[in-house]
């Protein structure tokens, strides 16, 4: 008898990027610009990650913190050591290879956040999938209405994207807060967790639409204190953290109940968040 | 050929074989493709692999250890090859030979076809697509034991569908049923000897483990399962080995892992089974752990085969083979969970 073929997509073949610039942000983060070969754009929405592989260390997924309005010809990603894999990463020079899937998820919804008051609100390291969209909203303000940052860290230390945030606090059409747990002696402003930030806002919450993405702890209480200045839960997006090994909806890691994170996500509307019993 | 008998595999055209010829049509099979059967492993276990040798297929068994999944989605597979100084890699895909998987019961087939709206859907995958496109599937009653609760999630034991040909043993041979225009073929390249003049007769089989709602009303009953104690009586004495997901036929959950040779330069991207009963199935680099409780990761096992992907699929996602109750080293009866769970139901229902 002779044998079939058949031909699908080739899920899990990375395309060989070249890594074109390496920026220490902290002790723990790098920021990498990223070109993927033949000067390919990565075309992705705000919000999506890609699979990033290295051989031997094996792949994770990272979120994109570059806006697609700025992709061309490169893209971003904010990486953090947390493990073997990027604890690589953060040793390789400019002109270094590594392999690139995708993007993958969801991302966000631009539209949704079109015509309205933004709040972003980000929680450490969550600033770097969140800083896709804030810069989108940035480069493209008009489409906008208020557009509120509220930004925690632990400690100073940790601030990301200090050109960024510097610029942020600088512009008259952004309003941003920043706060951290602890500060250190030279920090002199906001002490506390980042939901000491969210009362005193001045919101007009039916027009208000909040961006949300920190670590796993963070969400309820943020949750809380956006319910607590009344805004509607479908006016309020989470960009959930799960461990999207194959981030094209087969190897189950990323399963909360019956949405996959890598196909339904990362980001999902609040209600949906309140339907998913295990997501926050 | 007899054809039209009076049962329900009576559309059905059939041959009669006695005990040599079915020996012999294996041999000849072999002539076509490989033939992969069930073997004894051991005293009283069993095993399907490669048929070296026709006589030692065996036909009378209540089922094999791992599932016929292992032939689709294997334990282990490389993915792609790779050089570390030049982060190159080479794509691998799968050899398609024909392989024909001969002595398959109903509900093993039907797993396979759970696992094709796994991986046809949505992003399909070619490595599992080839290995279906170049398999046969040639079935054969079985004898429901202890464990098997096939009929109780729709499965009967004479379930045809998939299949090209389907065998069913009498005490002086088998009568071979002619499912499909593949099994037709397959038959009409043997040189059988005179078929005997026999009509063939159902018989009787009963299962033993039984749950108590027909399957239809399945998801009603996990409409209202999420919230039962029943998760944590369980994992009481569940020691959560994850022997249940590796061993079910339609658990497919798998991890990807870099593997580097001793000459420190060439190495292995692999696909391997994975399951959600483990403890760091969900931990992320952060080591937040998501299920970190294990009865969560229980009720996350049994919500994946009754809802999660019943709700997009239509089919229950369990097929009555047993493997995760017979095989389980705490002795944990996924027939008697469910059925603590309609007995909570149906509690509530009459309050």
């Amino acid at each position: 008898m002779e044998p079939n073929e058949t031909k699908a997509k080739d899920l899990y073949y990375p395309l060989i990027a070249t890594v074109v610039n390496v920026e220490s942000l902290t002790e723990t983060e790098k920021r990498f610009s990223i070109q993927l070969p033949n000067d390919k754009t990565l075309g992705h929405k705000p919000g999506q990650f890609v699979e990033v592989s290295l051989f031997g260390f094996g792949e994770a997924p990272i979120s994109v913190c570059s806006s697609p309005t700025r992709d061309n010809p490169y893209f971003e990603l904010t990486v953090r050591k947390a493990g073997r894999l990027t604890d690589k990463m953060h040793l390789l020079p400019s002109g270094s290879k590594i392999g690139i899937r995708g993007p993958f998820g969801n991302g966000f919804n631009v539209q949704d956040f079109e015509g309205k008051d933004v709040l972003f609100v980000a929680g450490g390291i969550g600033l770097a999938p969140l800083k896709s969209m804030i810069d989108f909203t940035l480069d493209q303000r008009d489409r906008f209405n208020r557009v509120i940052i509220v930004y925690g860290t632990k400690n100073p230390a940790e601030i990301l994207f200090k050109r960024e945030v510097e610029s942020w606090q600088q512009r008259r059409d952004v309003e941003f807060y920043m706060t951290v747990d602890r500060a250190d002696k030279n920090w002199k402003g906001n002490v506390g967790v980042i939901t000491t930030l969210i009362p005193p806002l001045e919101l007009d919450v039916e027009r208000t639409v909040a961006a949300v993405v920190g670590p796993p702890i963070m969400y309820k209480f943020v949750a809380m204190a956006l319910k607590a200045k009344r805004i509607p839960d479908q006016n309020i997006y989470m960009s959930l953290e799960r461990r999207m090994k194959c981030g094209v909806g087969k190897c189950g890691h990323c399963q909360i109940n019956n949405s996959y994170v890598c196909q339904d996500g990362p980001v999902y509307n609040y209600v949906r968040v309140k339907e998913l019993e295990e997501a926050i | 050929m007899q054809s039209k008998t009076n049962t329900h595999l009576q559309d059905l055209d059939y041959l009669f074989f006695d005990e040599a010829t079915l020996r012999q049509f294996i041999v000849y099979l072999q002539t076509r493709a490989e033939v992969i059967a069930p073997h004894a492993k051991g005293e009283r276990s069993y095993m399907y692999k490669p048929v070296k040798d026709a006589k030692e297929v065996v036909l009378n068994y209540p089922r094999t250890i791992q599932p016929l999944k292992k032939f689709f989605l294997p334990p282990t597979e490389t993915l792609l090859t790779f050089k570390l100084s030049d982060n190159q890699y080479v794509e691998q895909t799968p050899e398609p030979g024909k392989r024909i998987f001969f002595g398959i019961h109903s509900y093993e087939l039907q797993a396979i076809l759970r696992l094709d709206y796994s991986f046809e859907k949505g992003n399909p995958e070619s490595n599992y697509l080839t290995r279906r496109a170049n398999a046969l599937f040639i079935g054969i009653s079985y004898k429901p034991d202890a464990y098997h609760f096939g009929k109780s999630v729709g499965i009967e034991i004479e379930k045809t569908d998939g299949f090209s040909l389907f065998i069913e043993p009498m005490e002086n041979g088998y009568f071979i049923f002619i499912v499909d225009e593949a099994g037709r073929t397959l038959l009409e390249g043997f040189q059988a000897p005179q078929t005997q003049a026999l009509v063939f007769e159902q018989q009787e089989k009963e299962f033993h483990n039984k749950i108590k709602y027909h399957h239809n009303r399945l998801p009603e009953v996990f409409e209202h399962a999420y919230h039962s104690d029943v998760w944590k009586d369980v994992s009481q004495r569940c020691l959560g080995c994850g022997t249940c997901n590796l061993l079910c036929p339609t658990c497919y959950c798998f991890d990807v892992r870099d593997e580097i040779e001793l000459d420190a330069e060439n190495g292995t991207r692999q696909r391997f089974w994975d399951g959600c009963m483990l403890h760091d199935f969900t931990r992320v680099a952060g080591d937040e752990v998501f299920r970190d409780k294990l009865h969560n990761r229980t009720r996350h096992r049994l919500f994946r085969k009754f809802k999660y992907i019943t709700d997009h699929s239509g089919e229950l996602s369990c097929v009555g083979c047993g493997r995760c109750t017979s095989f389980c080293p705490a002795k944990i009866s996924i027939v008697e969970i469910i059925n603590q769970l309609i007995k909570d139901v149906s509690e509530v229902k009459s309050i």
